[in-house]
């Protein structure tokens, strides 16, 4: 009997790439409001502020902050598995226990957060040294997160550590891959939450000012790692600045100046939207970094193409449906306030 | 064998049942939970009784807290877990699956938006729009059930799809309905016991007796359901699964065996609740979950290890190797399949021959197995792994690699030589032939002299389709002589 093959990909690869990057967007839109925000209470916290309401309201946002993330991250490792498992599965491999520690680590963020929010004891201190203990677990999750999928691009790096140490207690050494990138995520990450906290604290002018430093301050800093970042990957530059990736970013970056002179201007919807698409060009040039640093080890579009067209009109549906609802439950919740 | 073999001290097994249990037991709650919380909702409400609206709001804290944080991220955790273990595997399905998990996905997204918004929705929501929230968080919660389920069902009986690769037929095959309609039972009977467990926490009252009494039956209820369609989902899985499983795999029987005995502690336990229900200790509540996660473990185990040698069955084996690309790798060796080696040929050929299932010392132990023996004897084991008792997957290099992975256990294996006929048959016979169960030849042994049984052993390659040579020496040959002529003179005629 010939046995089915399963090597094949169950849609076109653009549209799983599409999805891929969509769905990565939303789930750094997410991750960025869960790490920047946290970032900002904890500064809050040490200049005295830690009782301001805007920020309790904000910091009770947190563990909802945190489901959104681990739900919005299904997809995107999904759909970037469904292409690149080969180069994914063998880097968790290589280090495997870090890969595995994420759970747990993530598990004890989640109960950290909700301690933190519930603010239970008087003095804010068990409280504070949760939602510290929360951003060293986010921390050590992004950081292996960067260091796993760099590791992931060096298919012959990845050969010489198992070859070295098969148990799976290996980090990727090769900092220079992804200490700059996790870093330009880090303080993208404090950028989008300086942009929450504004539009929340926009009535407060003490914390939209806060909002404001912690954006203006976090897309500086975040623009020098980024532009550092691309500097690094010098062997790749030529054929980065030949991709219509470069073109993305640059939009990115033209609306990235966008959004801040909208938030200055309190237009936040505006300004919101250009975040999320500079986010989504950045995303995107972070994809064309991978394809690049594969290539002539391996190439996405090798897979044979077989699409279950049936399959995913049903999950169209369910997605429109899926919105549709969760659209409805919010509304639910505006009218009840 | 492109990827990477994650090496670790413990079984595989153990780390993915840590994780699976875990999460089964908890997901499952989250559904059956979410079901109880809006019908006793709509009941409390429309009776006006507050005091199990209070209660049910201390419920659904728990409720949030264990199924939103611990349940979505064990999930997670599966997925990662599956990854490192067995990566071919996690690659077929995520080809031929996509879909289906990216339909759960939306299911999933709805499912925690709800189940946030309910729980924060007590005090702000209107009665009537907590409801329509509760409502909804059960319907999607019990749809990523209907879907993980096709998947899940696919790994044990992939059914028509090992002929025409079709989606629709992976996804619906022979065990999925029964599966559904049992793991659906599985989350009624769950929501009961964790409903217990905050009820035990409230002292005696007319209130607790009401309440723990409601919470039983919807246990029994559920458990009825999982009594009813267990039987069911036997019968739907393959004879030639179960009837191989009933012959050579008894640890697969005995944890369904284990399984049916613990449904009637559990019904036992929940009848002492409903007599104690005034009075109900928070010690019992914690019992019967333990109890529930016992069962559920043993039934995980059961569904897991009655597809042995498979991972899915007919289609990959359980140490990643296709089933259709077996016969090219003992062709062609397994040593040029493999993409990420240590240098060590023959550990690099123990850990994706052997080492999903087996370890050296602790699970499964191949220590123990061959201590005493020779590297010939090993060798002649490996190669014909797939007759041995216990449903192995046939081994997948050619013979000098077999060789090369004796080498490599010969090293670590203790070489006191066996001196004990019982432990001499048990190395050198039990692997096929157990007293008193499979392939179990001591009639045949029946009237043979010494000198007879001696002749045998001479000839023992030759007696059967992967027998191996007799190799060991003169004094445990005479140990084992003695032995063979006990179990002739003990069998039954």
């Amino acid at each position: 009997m010939n046995l089915p093959d399963y090597e094949f990909l169950s849609a076109p690869l653009w549209l799983i790439t599409v999805l891929h990057i969509l769905t990565l967007t939303l789930h750094f839109v997410a991750m960025n409001f869960l790490v920047g925000g946290v970032i900002m209470v904890l500064y809050a916290a040490t200049r005295k502020r830690w009782d301001d309401p805007t920020l309790k309201k904000f910091g009770k946002m947190f563990p909802a902050a945190m489901a959104a993330t681990v739900t919005l991250g299904v997809a995107p490792l999904l759909f970037v598995q469904m292409v690149y498992h080969r180069q994914i599965y063998s880097a968790a491999i290589v280090s495997g226990w870090f890969w595995l520690g994420i759970i747990g680590v993530a598990i004890a963020v989640y109960y950290a957060l909700y301690r933190s929010s519930l603010r239970s004891e008087k003095t804010g201190t068990v409280s504070r040294a949760a939602l510290l203990l929360a951003l060293a677990g986010l921390v050590y999750i992004s950081l292996t997160y960067s260091s796993i999928f760099s590791l992931a691009e060096r298919p012959d790096q990845m050969r010489q550590l198992y070859a070295q140490d098969p148990t799976g207690l290996v980090w990727n050494p090769a900092a220079s891959d992804y200490v700059l990138r996790w870093l330009h995520m880090i303080l993208g990450a404090v950028t989008v939450g300086g942009f929450f906290i504004g539009m929340l604290g926009r009535d407060d002018p003490a914390v939209f000012a806060l909002g404001k430093r912690f954006f203006l301050g976090g897309m500086i800093l975040a623009a020098l790692t980024g532009l550092a970042y691309t500097i690094s990957l010098r062997p790749y530059l030529p054929a980065l600045m030949r991709s219509p990736a470069i073109w993305g970013l640059a939009v990115g970056v033209v609306l990235s100046a966008g959004a801040l002179h909208f938030f200055f201007k309190r237009n936040f919807c505006a300004a919101g939207t250009m975040l999320f698409v500079s986010l989504l060009t950045m995303v995107h040039a972070r994809h064309t970094v991978r394809v690049l640093k594969l290539t002539g080890q391996f190439d996405p579009h090798s897979w044979r193409v077989a699409p279950q067209w049936s399959v995913f009109a049903l999950f169209l549906v369910c997605f429109v449906v899926m919105l549709a609802v969760v659209v409805y439950m919010l509304r639910l919740v505006a009218r009840a306030k | 064998m492109i990827y990477p073999f994650w090496d670790v001290p413990f079984s595989y097994g153990i780390l993915m049942a840590v994780i699976a249990v875990l999460h089964v037991f908890v997901s499952h709650f989250a559904i059956g939970g979410g079901l109880f919380l809006v019908v006793t909702e709509h009941r409390a409400r429309r009776a006006g009784d507050t005091a199990t609206l209070e209660f049910l709001q201390k419920l659904s804290k728990m409720f949030a807290l264990v199924s939103l944080v611990f349940g979505a991220l064990t999930g997670v955790g599966i997925w990662f877990i599956i990854g490192l273990l067995n990566p071919t595997a996690t690659e077929a399905l995520i080809h031929n699956f996509v879909w289906g998990w990216a339909i759960e996905w939306t299911f999933f997204v709805v499912e925690i938006t709800a189940a946030i918004i309910y729980y924060y929705g007590w005090q702000r929501l209107s009665a009537r729009d907590h409801l329509i929230v509760g409502w909804i968080y059960f319907i999607a919660a019990w749809l990523s059930l209907f879907i993980i389920n096709g998947i899940v069902a696919f790994m044990l009986t992939p059914g028509q799809w090992l002929v025409t690769g079709n989606f629709w037929d992976g996804f619906f095959n022979p065990t999925y309905w029964s599966q559904l309609v049992l793991r659906t039972g599985i989350c009624v009977m769950l929501a009961g016991l964790y409903a217990l467990l905050v009820a035990a926490r409230y002292e005696a009252s007319d209130f607790k007796a009401r309440t723990v009494r409601y919470s039983v039956r919807w246990g029994l209820i559920g458990l009825a359901v999982v009594a009813v369609s267990l039987a069911w989902y036997w019968r739907t899985i393959p004879a030639e699964i179960t009837g191989k499983a009933l012959q050579v795999m008894p640890a697969s029987i005995k944890a369904f065996h284990v399984n049916s005995w613990l449904l009637l502690a559990l019904a036992g336990a929940l009848a002492v609740s409903w007599l104690l229900a005034r009075r109900l200790p928070v010690v019992l509540a914690v019992v019967l979950l333990a109890l529930g996660l016992a069962w559920f473990g043993a039934f995980e185990q059961f569904r897991e290890s009655v597809r042995k040698p498979f991972v899915v069955t007919g289609y990959i084996y359980g140490n990643g190797v296709p089933v259709a690309k077996a016969k090219a790798y003992q062709q062609a060796g397994l040593l040029t399949q493999i993409a990420y080696t240590t240098g060590d040929d023959g550990a690099d050929l123990f850990r994706h021959s052997c080492r999903s299932c087996h370890t050296l010392t602790g699970s499964r132990p191949l220590r123990p197995a061959f201590d005493g023996t020779d590297r010939a004897f090993i060798a002649a084991i490996v190669r014909g792994a797939h007759l041995l008792k216990g449903n192995m997957p046939p081994f997948p290099g050619t013979a000098a690699e077999a060789d090369k992975i004796a080498g490599y256990l010969y090293e670590r294996i203790d070489h006191t030589p066996i001196r004990d006929g019982t432990r001499a048959y048990e190395v050198r016979c039990g692997k096929c032939h157990v007293v008193g169960a499979a392939s179990d030849k001591s009639k045949t042994f029946t009237g043979l002299s010494a000198e007879d049984l001696s002749g045998m052993l001479d000839a023992a390659d030759s007696l059967g389709e992967g027998m191996p040579a007799y190799t060991g020496d003169a004094e445990e040959r005479a140990a084992l002589i003695s032995y063979l002529q006990q179990l002739g003179k003990q069998a039954k005629p």
